[in-house]
């Protein structure tokens, strides 16, 4: 899974094909084997390695108050998200991210980061399963996941998800 | 504790045994005797709602239940609770009362039945606990007609209070198995009293709208031969040597009506459903309000009767039973019950087109999971402001046998579904009156021909077009309310794990 993830990451920065991935351990941990030197392990490694490859040096912050918040949330991906166990869990963090994303556009910033990118495919198996409910209830997250997925390069194959722009429980009990 | 041992002997002369020789009120009190219809006393017993400014200063009898008593040195403070409505109500140590009096008061059980005479009096200060706020009642003398255990199984007060979301507040809130296995006292709550006289409402604006639009009234049995609709979900009772059925619907004796020339029918009655769902909105015994009626050329005549009828109903509750309606909103708040006239009708298509804009994916021919009903119900009010619609064409293949096919699509029915804030209320069609075409769609359900015998042949001899439907009371009560559990509305409800009370 990971490895497929990384493939639509290099897609979406203009990579030729070409890496190979391979998985280790029980929490299939993604490993880049690179041409001439040693192999890099973790998806926020491989990920932040693969945009210096393609000169997207921008994607990973231009300040560095930036650069640190796209390393935060990159970690919050693998830690968070990556490594949820429940229902709960996953409604948990779309309540945390709801909060944050209250005042936001993207997650670092005021342009899209590697941050973004690996967060919308993070969330996108959990996203896809939401009711109309639910999304409204997290509605910034609604907001900004509905923003990211309208980046072509960065969907590319992965199913486009509905959200509904007039608020239908809001008035409810 | 008041001695039950008192005397029953005289009239209303009980005895305490307390300090009897320097109490000079104990004529005024005590244990009354067993009322078994001995006399017929000249005396009127006011009702609790009309304790007010109007009746300042004058001396009153009143019957009431004991809801709470709170005792402060010489005086007592009892709350005095008929059905929805309370008043206040001061024995205090006085001309009228001694010490001994007072304690009696103060020690009667909660929930017991008294009688008590006193003088109304103005109070200065709205007592904001009571729906009497402006009067007081200052006891002369007071007596237990009927006495309620210690214990009570469940507080009243903790029955009505709003049921905080989240977060507790510390403040207890009853549980439903406990209020449905003590009902008679979960039904004392202003709650309760506000729902079931709702209910009661629903059924006479039934009538009463039905009767004005020429309906006749009729009675159908419930233990019957053969499974009404199909075999499944049928409770078989056993009837002599052999075994009959509990009705699931009034439906074939309705058309037998129909065909018998009465026009436009209607019944209220139980139906039985032996269907193991363990939901908030099922039962397997609740009222149903069916309808049959005669059409001229289209089904749509009997869907907008149906429709009205129910507006009417609306209509008339919102008018009739405003009060119970924010007694309940004050523990179960929600919006009023909006609805549209006419009703709105919206096709089977153009629902699946709404749900598909919103992300669902189904096919032309697949039935609504509850789920999706209920995002459809939400879509509905967000375009239209209506908690009310028919959705009308279903497709032929979710409805039973007898549903008349959409003569332009042979894939559509001539069926509807009403609904009320997003759930399902009543279920009806444009019902086969051929038998020929009967017996065509019955092989076609793979139905045994030889059990719905009797159905076709009712058909034999000249059918008027005819179409129908029938409505659970209780899921209207429910759904106007803005419950959310049919056992709330239900008063003693019937479902896979409960036969009692």
């Amino acid at each position: 899974a990971a490895a497929a993830e990384l493939r639509l990451l290099e897609k979406s920065l203009g990579l030729k094909p070409g890496n190979k991935y391979s998985a280790q351990g029980e929490r299939q941990i993604p490993v880049l084997q690179t041409n001439n030197g040693p192999s890099l392990m973790g998806l926020s490694t491989i990920a932040t390695h693969l945009v210096k490859q393609a000169s997207k040096e921008h994607l990973l912050g231009s300040t560095a108050e930036e650069k640190a918040m796209v390393q935060q949330w990159l970690e919050f991906r693998v830690t968070r998200v990556d490594g949820h166990s429940s229902k709960e869990d996953t409604q948990t963090l779309l309540k945390d991210l709801n909060s944050y994303l209250e005042d936001k556009v993207y997650l670092a910033g005021h342009n899209i980061t590697l941050a973004d990118i690996l967060l919308y495919y993070g969330l996108h198996r959990f996203i896809v399963d939401l009711t109309v409910q639910e999304k409204e209830k997290y509605l910034n997250v609604s907001r900004w996941f509905c923003h990211i997925q309208h980046y072509p390069d960065i969907r590319q194959h992965l199913s486009s998800i509905v959200f509904i722009k007039n608020r239908l429980y809001a008035n409810s009990h | 504790m008041p001695s039950t041992n008192a005397s029953r002997k005289g009239q209303e002369k009980p005895r305490e045994i307390v300090d009897a020789a320097e109490d000079y009120a104990k004529e005024r009190y005590g244990i009354s005797s067993m009322i078994q219809s001995q006399e017929k006393p000249d005396r009127v017993l006011v009702r609790v709602k009309d304790l007010t400014v109007q009746k300042a200063d004058d001396v009153v009898w009143v019957r009431a239940r004991v809801h709470t008593s709170r005792a402060k040195g010489k005086q007592c403070f009892l709350v005095l609770r008929q059905q929805q409505f309370n008043v206040q109500a001061l024995v205090a140590v006085g001309d009228h009362a001694s010490k001994q009096m007072v304690k009696f008061a103060a020690n009667i059980n909660k929930e017991s039945i008294i009688d008590v005479e006193g003088v109304v009096r103005k109070v200065n200060q709205k007592i904001g606990s009571c729906t009497q706020q402006d009067v007081e009642l200052h006891v002369q003398k007071i007596y237990v007609i009927s006495l309620a255990e210690p214990r009570l199984p469940l507080q009243l007060d903790d029955a009505i209070r709003p049921e905080v979301e989240g977060e507790e507040d510390g403040r207890a809130t009853v549980n439903q198995d406990t209020r449905l296995d003590n009902r008679v006292i979960d039904l004392r709550t202003s709650t309760s009293q506000a729902i079931f006289r709702l209910q009661s409402g629903i059924c006479h604006l039934f009538r009463e709208t039905l009767i004005n639009k020429g309906f006749v009234e009729i009675q159908t049995p419930k233990i019957i031969s053969a499974a009404s609709e199909g075999g499944a979900n049928v409770f078989t009772v056993s009837y002599f040597k052999n075994n009959a059925y509990l009705a699931q619907s009034p439906q074939l004796y309705k058309q037998m009506c129909i065909c018998a020339d009465f026009e436009k029918v209607f019944c209220i009655g139980p139906v039985f459903r032996a269907e193991d769902s363990n939901t908030h909105r099922h039962l397997t015994e609740f009222v149903g309000l069916d309808i049959e009626m005669a059409f001229n050329y289209h089904y749509h005549e009997v869907v907008e009767e149906i429709a009205d009828t129910l507006v009417q109903i609306f209509k008339g509750l919102q008018e009739r039973f405003q009060t119970e309606i924010q007694t309940v909103s004050k523990q179960f708040p929600c919006e009023p019950f909006k609805f549209l006239e006419p009703t709105l009708r919206l096709e089977y298509c153009e629902a699946l087109a709404m749900l598909r804009e919103a992300g669902v994916e189904m096919d032309d021919e697949e039935d609504l999971s509850t789920p999706n009903e209920k995002l459809l119900g939400r879509l509905v009010k967000e375009k239209y402001d209506t908690d009310f619609y028919v959705l009308d064409k279903y497709p032929l293949a979710v409805r039973p046998f007898y549903t008349m096919p959409d003569p332009r699509n042979p894939k559509q029915s001539n069926s509807y579904d009403m609904f009320m804030r997003g759930e399902e209320i009543l279920s009806g069609a444009q019902r086969i009156h051929d038998p020929q075409l009967l017996t065509e769609r019955a092989l076609h359900h793979g139905i045994d021909l030889e059990k719905i015998k009797a159905y076709i042949d009712s058909f034999r001899f000249g059918a008027p077009p005819h179409a129908g439907g029938g409505i659970g009371l209780e899921r209207v009560t429910m759904l106007f309310l803005g419950l959310h559990n049919v056992r709330q509305t239900s008063m003693f409800p019937r479902d896979p794990k409960r036969l009692t009370p």
